[in-house]
């Protein structure tokens, strides 16, 4: 309706990864936020994905989390990136970024063609 | 990696559930929160920024769920809700869930008892290096197996065989032990030198014998058995070259086995006793003389049996002589040991297979009358939308629990019943190691218990999702008899059940009366106030015939005047001693008699001792000695084969037992069975003066327990020579025991799975009746308030069960009939299609089936109409 596009799973834990490293130790609602901003609002984040994708990392190893006081003073639960999680983004990043590259270079407009 | 951490974490996740759950919510709360204030920051009013929160961050529940799915295993999650709900249903109807696991425990435990000494005798590996590579050498004669092999075959086999490793020989016998301490009779195991290494044995102290000790004149020396070690030298190290006297030759000890090490005996010829003391066989490598030995090899690297028995037998026939036929036959050692009881440990297996679906029946039945009762608790739960997969499963999950606790029921009855079951019949197992409950029959039982779940399960399981949800809402099923189909299942059981217990009981049955008339038989003898001793002589010490007489005329001598002692005499061979001489006898001037004329030699008083009746004639007297004329006497049956109508008196025979001297009847005494399972045959008795022999078993009548006469005949035996110990102590009475003891036990187990099968057939028949009774309350009422009388609810109740276990019984004499050939082997003096016994288990099962029907009959003659039309 708002034009916005929910994010689209796999993609979702490589940015809370880039997120928590940027950022580094921060809530969800922050992620979230993050995320929507960084993406110019045209991505949505609700949590009903969120939470469970922060769920999964967390069982995989590469994010921690503990409980904190948010600066307005809320009880929160603070996600921050372990060193397993850091060596996971760069392999996805550099994944990323390689098929992102080769796919375009297919939709490019084909200038070498001779 | 990863995924292996992610599934560990998620099966954590079901524990700590309350911390986790609330540690979501306040995590999802502030989430709410921060999402808010931060709309109230940029101008919202607090009520519409709550509620664009909401709308933009989705459902607190479907995300509580979402999340719940990804934390935890969905599966597991909700096993473990069957499981708890399935643990309250147990807890609220404990009578049931009792009667269940009661049932299962009893088939299970049964079946895990029996299994528990299958496994150690017919499939627990042998304790020896790669045992399924060790082969016995048995030689296939046509006429028969001979569980022998000759020195000659061997030694040719040892020098030229390529497929075996290693080639060894035993062979166990007795000696008398002196030397050390008191003389004793032991066990003795004779081996070549590569007996030892072929197994795998190092001694614990010295070493294994030598090559050169193992042949004809080598030095004499001996290795002794831990257990005999510690008895006789209390692990005294300096037992090491001491030198041990047997049968008066002298050997020097070298070298004690471990206590693991063991040798099981296939015929249980060393009748319980461990091998005591080792020594080299000596077999001389030329293959002259005759000695017969058990040859044991092992398979040399990837050659096959098939192969090396090619091998062997091909070596083996230029040995044999012309016009005979002999070949080899290669066993696996274990299957050999194993062979003389795998029958029968097996068959008992499947009669326990056969109580344990007895039980599974029972508790299908039990589940089935459950489940129509819970028709309304499904057709809810469908209602709420659990679809007929999900209740199936709970279903399940819930006679899992019940079989899982059945089996556990069932292993507590087997730790127990198997030492039971060892201790009836160890005696008569080939086991090497000690028979125990592993990690295997734990596997087993619970495999078994599993499958019992699902076996008793399944047909309740899918019958109530076959049920016309809606139907039963309404509650249409009620009061009527109940689904059609689900009657015809009930009845389908109940006749399984009646049928199945019947084969068993009739097996039971046969075995019970089989030994009854065994048990009945006159053997003979007196058995009563009789003790038995046999003595070994060492014939070193006693070389002929003449020192040996006087040797025990000497003991009868001092017997007959030791207090206590109504009467005493010796023999060669006892009755049921199963260690009969047969050999062929001639009656002058006619042909050479059959071989199978059993002889002892005795003395006076040895009639007298037994009670064995003199019929003709007179017996023998000490005159009957040497130098005078040979007399011999007969019993009836030799009489009745050769002098049917003449009188024997006086006749002159022959036997190579008194190296063919003639020999004039002097008399006729009666009839002593060998073996109770068998006719006695013709019997000829000679005179210890005249036949001497260095191997004798005393016979002395007590005037009160014969078993305390023991002391004082061994105190009178070593007075004469202290070097000649009497062992096989026994009384005639518990000889006469020990011949029945196979069959008692084969009777005791079989009849105490039959006993099982019909305590649990009758509970499941009267689980049925009552049932089917109880649900035809309201149909009985309207026939008592139309008019019927008690008699007519009796019969029409009674009927009913009783028509089921007569088809069970037809279906079961006719399986009894079809399966009795696998207790053949077992039966005795009666064919296994006995009508007698048949009828009298037909009976048995028509008594239990009126009883187990006449109890609910009863209670439905009681029905009040009112009360029952009422309760619609």
């Amino acid at each position: 309706m708002s034009g916005k596009t929910d994010v689209w799973q796999g993609t979702l834990a490589l940015m809370v990864l880039k997120t928590l490293e940027t950022i580094g130790p921060l809530h969800g609602y922050g992620i979230a936020r993050r995320i929507e901003q960084v993406s110019g609002d045209l991505l949505s984040v609700n949590y009903g994905t969120l939470y469970p994708a922060l769920l999964k990392l967390e069982q995989e190893g590469y994010i921690a989390s503990e409980w904190g006081v948010s600066d307005n003073n809320r009880k929160a639960k603070y996600y921050k990136l372990t060193r397993a999680g850091r060596k996971q983004l760069e392999r996805e990043a550099s994944n990323w970024e390689q098929a992102t590259a080769i796919l375009a270079r297919f939709l490019a407009p084909a200038k070498e063609a001779p | 990696m990863r995924g292996l951490r992610a599934w560990l974490f998620r099966l954590l996740g079901m524990f700590d559930r309350e911390r986790r759950e609330r540690e979501l919510s306040e995590e999802l709360a502030s989430h709410l929160q921060m999402h808010i204030e931060d709309r109230i920051r940029a101008g919202m009013d607090p009520a519409a920024a709550r509620r664009d929160a909401l709308i933009r961050l989705g459902g607190v529940e479907v995300t509580k769920e979402r999340y719940r799915e990804r934390r935890g295993i969905p599966w597991l999650e909700i096993m473990r809700q069957d499981v708890i709900y399935g643990l309250r249903t147990m807890r609220r109807n404990p009578g049931f869930a009792a009667a269940a696991v009661l049932t299962l425990g009893l088939g299970i435990g049964a079946t895990t008892a029996i299994f528990t000494v299958v496994y150690a005798v017919l499939l627990r590996p042998l304790p020896y290096p790669q045992p399924d590579r060790l082969v016995y050498i048995k030689e296939n004669l046509v006429t028969g197996i001979n569980f022998f092999a000759g020195n000659r075959e061997f030694a040719t086999w040892q020098r030229r065989s390529k497929s075996l490793s290693t080639l060894a020989a035993y062979m166990s016998g007795e000696a008398t032990l002196t030397g050390v301490g008191a003389a004793e009779r032991v066990t003795t195991g004779s081996v070549t030198a590569s007996f030892f290494p072929l197994l795998g044995a190092q001694p614990v102290l010295g070493r294994n014998f030598l090559p050169e000790e193992d042949r004809p004149g080598g030095v004499r020396v001996a290795i002794l058995s831990h257990a005999f070690w510690q008895r006789r030298f209390a692990g005294d190290r300096s037992a090491l070259g001491k030198v041990l006297a047997l049968d008066g030759q002298g050997y020097t000890v070298v070298g004690v086995l471990p206590a693991s090490f063991l040798v099981p005996d296939r015929y249980a010829f060393l009748r319980g006793h461990d091998y005591d003391v080792w020594t080299p066989f000596a077999l001389d490598p030329s293959g002259a003389g005759f000695q017969l030995v058990r040859a044991v090899g092992r398979l040399a690297p990837g050659v096959s049996r098939e192969a090396a028995q090619a091998e062997l037998d091909a070596l083996l026939q230029p040995l044999v002589r012309k016009g005979r036929t002999k070949h080899v036959v290669l066993a696996d050692w274990q299957e050999e040991i194993a062979g003389g009881v795998k029958r029968s440990l097996l068959f008992f297996l499947a009669a326990a297979g056969f109580v344990l679906l007895i039980a599974c029946v029972n508790v299908a039945n039990l589940l089935l009358s459950r489940a129509s009762a819970r028709e309304k608790e499904m057709a809810v739960r469908h209602a709420l939308g659990a679809g007929r997969s999900r209740l199936v499963r709970q279903l399940l999950t819930e006679s899992g629990l019940l079989a899982l606790s059945g089996g556990i029921a069932g292993l507590a009855l087997a730790f127990w019943g198997k030492d039971l079951l060892v201790a009836f019949i160890s005696r008569n197992l080939p086991v090497v190691e000690p028979i125990r409950v592993d990690y295997r029959v734990l596997g087993f039982t619970l495999a078994l218990a599993l499958l019992t779940g699902l076996v008793f399960g399944l047909a309740p399981a899918l019958e109530s999702a076959g049920v016309r949800w809606h139907e039963a809402l309404k509650g249409a099923g009620r009061g009527a008899a109940g689904g059609r189909s689900r009657h015809g299942l009930r009845d389908l059981l109940v006749v399984v059940e009646v049928a199945l217990a019947m084969v068993v009981l009739v097996g039971a049955g046969l075995l019970i009366k089989s030994f009854l008339l065994l048990r009945g038989i006159n053997a003979g003898f007196q058995a009563d106030r009789v003790l038995t001793l046999r003595v070994n002589l060492t014939e070193s010490k006693y070389p002929t015939a003449r020192e040996q007489s006087l040797f025990f005329q000497q003991v009868l001598e001092r017997l007959q005047g030791l207090r206590g002692v109504q009467a005493a005499g010796a023999t060669g061979n006892l009755p049921l001693g199963g260690n009969r001489a047969d050999g062929a006898v001639t009656i002058e001037g006619r042909p050479e008699s059959g071989s199978d004329i059993a002889s002892a030699t005795v003395t006076p008083g040895y009639f007298l001792t037994l009670g064995i009746p003199l019929l003709a004639g007179r017996g023998f007297t000490d005159f009957d000695r040497e130098g005078a004329p040979g007399v011999a006497l007969v019993n009836q049956s030799f009489v009745r084969r050769y002098f049917p109508n003449e009188d024997c008196l006086g006749k002159r025979v022959k036997s190579w037992f008194t190296k063919n001297q003639w020999m004039s009847i002097a008399g006729v005494v009666g009839d002593v069975r060998e073996d109770l399972k068998k006719e006695p045959p013709p019997e000829i008795y000679l005179s210890y003066l005249q036949a001497g022999r260095s191997s004798m078993y005393l016979v002395a009548r007590a005037a009160g327990d014969a078993k305390s006469l023991s002391a004082g005949i061994r105190a009178q035996m070593a007075a004469i020579d202290r070097d000649q110990p009497p062992d096989d102590v026994m009384t005639m009475e518990e000889r006469r025991a020990e011949d029945l003891a196979p069959r008692r036990v084969d009777m005791l187990l079989l009849g105490s799975l039959a006993a099982l099968g019909l305590v649990l057939g009758a509970i499941g028949i009267y689980g049925v009746v009552s049932y089917s009774a109880s649900r035809r309350t309201h149909e009985i009422g309207i026939r008592v308030a139309l008019g019927a009388g008690r008699a007519d609810v009796l019969s029409l109740v009674l009927g009913q069960g009783l028509w089921l276990v007569l088809i069970g019984e037809t279906v079961g004499l006719a399986g009894a009939l079809a399966l009795n050939r696998v207790v053949a082997s077992m039966v005795f003096r009666i064919t296994t299609t006995d009508p007698v016994t048949y009828a009298g288990v037909a009976a048995i099962w028509a008594a239990v089936g009126i009883v187990a029907c006449y109890l609910p009959a009863r209670r439905a003659m009681r029905v009040d109409p009112l009360a029952a039309l009422r309760s619609e």
